[in-house]
């Protein structure tokens, strides 16, 4: 019981901390549209939403990682740092120091650097990796555009007309730390673990962006404000995601809105495997390899190596975010949220509205998050051949028929109806395909080595003798006939 | 490649296009020898393995065993038989008590001794325990280090599990040193069997939950199937025993072949795969797993009462009482502790179905009550020098679950 109340409460403070994030990030916003210049809340947006939301999700994930994998192999997880503060003596706050201590123990190790390798390279590499994670989190927005003071203040940092062009270009730039950092370090382990991430990265960035073709034709627009799309009101219907396919009349909305998830399944699945294999995690894991080539960051030590753990995890959480842009509508409510844009209270205060709808957003991010972790603990290693074929052989023609499919279906039906109704059909044979059990493929793998009961048998009519090799060996003439 | 189509002079006026050997672009690529080891996570143990790569592709490897050499055949000339058992502890660290065992058995024979009954269905008991601890290390290994942590995790819980068993029995977790001369030193403790079914029950539990991430997983099976690979003719060729041979069809177990101990009276299987490769030597250590659960159960359920330990002065230590109180028990207690059993002189070869396969002492005795001469010929030893035949031309990614399934233990490869 103390236990679920715990796991009650934490919930619970993480929610009121987002949300609390998300009005100041608003209010501060207001503030210095209203005091300094107009567009001076984009540069807040920066602090607010790079440094404060991805920077502080990804740097707790490196703890809640750990937990979580923890609690999926039947172990407790890290618990023994302890803070020694009057009031937090002996409590182990559920690991949560372990963090501050990796801190320290990556700060204070010793940075070698290889005599053979490219120092500047070198040091490079990690910087590298690093920073464009952080860049591509620019585009997507976080919360609606709302009033606050009387001022405009749009919840995302950067909204350029090439939108989810940025994505795509600021995505693929990440391999060069990797291959650099493979490169440099003069370590064949090292250079055997970039040359996969850069053929992997190729691989997997066509099918990237081939999956997000489809979502592009749908919403006739590269745009995150476009794609992510306004709630309707009384006068207007809404727009993007923010609409519905279908919905109940009255006041109460309730319907199928028009998420990416439902119009577009296929899309997301080649989306979010190959994003995966972008952020080099299990099961497309095979730049660090750790059981076979240790990976391209084999010679970094101390805080580089630890840019290069860190700029992974923040590929997970911007990952998260974008997908939840393009698939899981956004900051959107996915029921209610044109009665709730329209009260009398959040058009009068619309940093609340906002408020309400970007913490909406970020437990989106967390959702996909705990997905994300999820796969990377139950999946074993790809092999390196294998991921290719998957990548060009499976994801790539798979991407190119959605494109085909979707097009079509556009332009059949613009009310994108066609396309829901065959996106939760593609849903429901996903959900068939995977809870049926069926048998372990290639028959003979199976049937052979259950085996046995003749040998069983023979042996038991064989008697107790010592040698009862004859009869034994009767028993086993078909098992050998392979 | 080059050498054999060499293009001729090129003539311009009247070869306009590139000649065929022109198109045909050789990338100059560079043979790249890694080292893998001695320290690698995926070298169970320590063994260097030189590999040769061209690209991903293994041309060459050349495994180099001697890391943990410890001069366990010198250092058994020197001690007396009863002190030989701590050094084959360390032989197959994982299934330390069928060393043990198979040691026993092996200088039982060359004295021509009979165990009690009860002795015999305790070795089968601590086999089949230490058995399924070597199992369960081998496939959760080749589960981690294909990524998946969770199954190894859920197969430590287990062997964790019969650790706590083992520890009971024995008094230790790995290094056991059970068994005696003409039987056992020591009885099963009270209440254990019923803490031993309960075990196995919780075990299977997790045996399942382990499987369930595994046998069906997409990624593991592309994985282990069909790499790996060694045909039965080949497998025979290089020694192969235990369940690397079984996987390749051939269906010899020295449990059924040749059965010693009471194996001959428990009802189990013999798990045969047929392809030989990774995936039926995983699947072959799956159900043996099982099937050693069925023994050790219908075992725990039959075992007889009785003593555990020859009644013979010559061979086993008298009872405390006697040293104390009567002088002839003294004398063997001392004659015993400083010289050693008398095994008569001779030799032996003896083997048991270790975990990994044939576990064969090669015993010579001179009759001065230290061994003369200790060899064992380690089931791992000719898995590992059939690495090079398996692997080469093939992936290294392939290296890494093919040396997982076959289970080389540096310990006694490197005796």
């Amino acid at each position: 019981m103390s236990r679920v109340l715990t796991i009650l409460v934490a919930m619970f403070t993480i929610v009121f901390l987002m949300a609390g994030g998300m009005a100041s990030a608003y209010l501060v916003g207001g503030l210095v549209e209203e005091h300094w210049f107009t567009g001076a809340s984009r540069l807040t947006n920066v602090l607010f939403l790079v440094l404060i939301f991805v920077m502080v999700i990804a740097t707790l994930l490196t703890m809640a990682e750990r937990k979580w994998s923890a609690f999926i192999q039947d172990r407790m997880g890290p618990n023994r740092a302890r803070i020694a503060l009057p009031g937090l003596k002996n409590r182990s706050l559920g690991g949560l120091p372990h963090i501050l201590t990796d801190v320290l123990k990556m700060l204070t190790k010793e940075d070698l650097i290889p005599a053979a390798a490219n120092r500047f390279m070198f040091n490079l590499g990690p910087i590298l990796a690093f920073a464009p994670t952080f860049a591509l989190f620019a585009v997507v927005p976080a919360g609606p555009s709302v009033q606050v003071f009387g001022r405009n203040v749009d919840m995302v940092v950067a909204t350029p007309d090439f939108g989810a062009l940025y994505v795509l270009a600021i995505a693929s730039l990440a391999v060069y730390g990797t291959a650099l950092a493979g490169w440099a370090s003069n370590n064949k382990f090292g250079l055997l673990g970039g040359v996969r991430a850069t053929s992997q990265m190729i691989a997997y960035e066509v099918a990237l962006g081939l999956s997000l073709v489809g979502i592009f034709l749908t919403f006739s627009s590269v745009q995150f404000p476009a794609i992510i799309g306004d709630i309707g009101n009384a006068l207007t219907g809404g727009t993007g995601q923010g609409r519905y396919l279908w919905r109940t009349d009255g006041a109460f909305d309730l319907g199928l809105p028009a998420w990416g998830i439902f119009i577009q399944p296929l899309g997301f699945l080649l989306f979010f495997a190959a994003s995966f294999a972008e952020t080099k995690r299990a099961p497309f894991d095979l730049p660090e390899g750790e059981s076979e080539i240790i990976g391209y960051f084999v010679e970094y030590s101390g805080m580089k190596f630890g840019l290069f753990m860190i700029s992974e995890f923040v590929e997970v959480v911007v990952l998260a975010g974008v997908t939840t842009a393009f698939f899981f509508g956004g900051y959107h409510l996915p029921f209610g949220n044109e009665w709730l844009a329209n009260l009398p209270i959040m058009q009068e205060h619309g940093w609340l509205l906002g408020t309400i709808l970007g913490t909406v957003f970020w437990l989106k991010v967390l959702f996909l998050i705990w997905v994300q972790l999820l796969i990377r603990w139950t999946f074993p290693r790809f092999r390196y051949d294998q991921i290719q074929s998957l990548g060009w052989k499976i994801l790539l023609p798979l991407g190119l028929a959605n494109v085909f499919v979707t097009g079509a279906l556009v332009l059949w039906d613009p009310s994108l109806r066609a396309l829901a109704v065959l996106g939760i059909a593609e849903i429901g044979i996903l959900v068939v395909l995977t809870t049926t059990t069926k048998v372990p493929a290639g028959g003979a793998h199976g049937a052979h080595v259950g085996h046995g009961h003749d040998h069983g048998h023979a042996h038991a009519h064989g008697g107790h003798g010592a040698h009862d090799l004859p009869a034994h060996a009767h028993g086993v003439a078909p098992a050998s006939t392979h | 490649m080059a050498d054999t189509l060499k293009p001729e002079a090129p003539n311009p006026d009247t070869d306009a296009y590139a000649h065929e050997s022109e198109l045909d672009a050789h990338l100059q690529t560079k043979r790249m020898v890694i080292n893998m080891g001695p320290s690698h996570p995926a070298t169970h143990g320590t063994v260097r393995l030189k590999v040769e790569l061209e690209g991903e592709t293994i041309v060459k490897i050349d495994p180099e065993i001697g890391f943990l050499h410890r001069g366990f055949q010198k250092s058994c000339e020197n001690v007396t038989w009863t002190q030989c058992l701590p050094y084959t502890d360390r032989l197959n660290y994982l299934s330390a008590m069928m060393n043990n065992f198979g040691f026993l058995n092996a200088v039982e024979k060359l004295i021509g001794l009979e165990i009690p009954e009860r002795a015999q269905y305790i070795r089968v008991i601590g086999s089949e325990l230490h058995r399924l601890t070597d199992h369960l290390t081998c496939v959760g290994a080749t589960g981690l280090e294909m990524g998946g942590f969770a199954p190894f995790l859920l197969a430590m819980e287990f062997r964790e599990l019969l650790h706590d068993r083992t520890a009971e029995l024995t008094g230790a977790r790995l290094t056991t040193s059970f068994g005696r001369v003409g039987g056992s030193n020591r009885d099963l403790p009270e209440g254990w069997i019923p803490r031993v079914h309960k075990t196995l029950d919780q075990g299977l539990a997790l045996l399942d939950e382990m499987e369930g991430l595994l046998t069906n997983n997409r990624i593991f099976v592309d994985r282990t199937k069909g790499t790996g690979v060694i045909s039965a003719e080949d497998a025979i060729e290089f020694g192969y025993t235990g369940p690397a041979l079984r996987a390749c069809g051939v269906d010899y177990d020295i449990r059924k072949t040749k059965p010693y101990w009471v194996y001959d009276r428990f009802d189990f299987d013999i798990p045969v795969g047929e392809h030989g490769d990774n995936y039926d030597r995983y699947l072959v250590r799956l159900e043996e797993m099982r099937q050693s659960i069925r023994i050790l159960r219908q075992a725990m359920d039959t075992i007889p009462a009785g003593p555990i330990i020859v009644d013979d002065w010559r061979i086993a230590l008298p009872p405390k009482p006697e040293v104390y109180g009567t002088i002839e028990g003294v004398m063997s207690h001392f004659k015993l502790v400083m010289e050693g059993i008398q095994v008569p002189a001779g030799e032996v070869y003896d083997a048991t179905e270790a975990s990994n396969g044939e576990l064969g002492w090669y015993l010579v005795s001179d009759g001065r009550g230290r061994p003369y001469k200790v060899h064992v010929r380690a089931p791992g030893f000719p898995v590992l020098a059939a690495v090079p035949h398996i692997i080469e031309g093939k992936m290294l990614a392939d290296l890494i679950p093919t040396f997982d399934t076959i289970n080389m233990i540096g310990g006694e490869v490197e005796q």
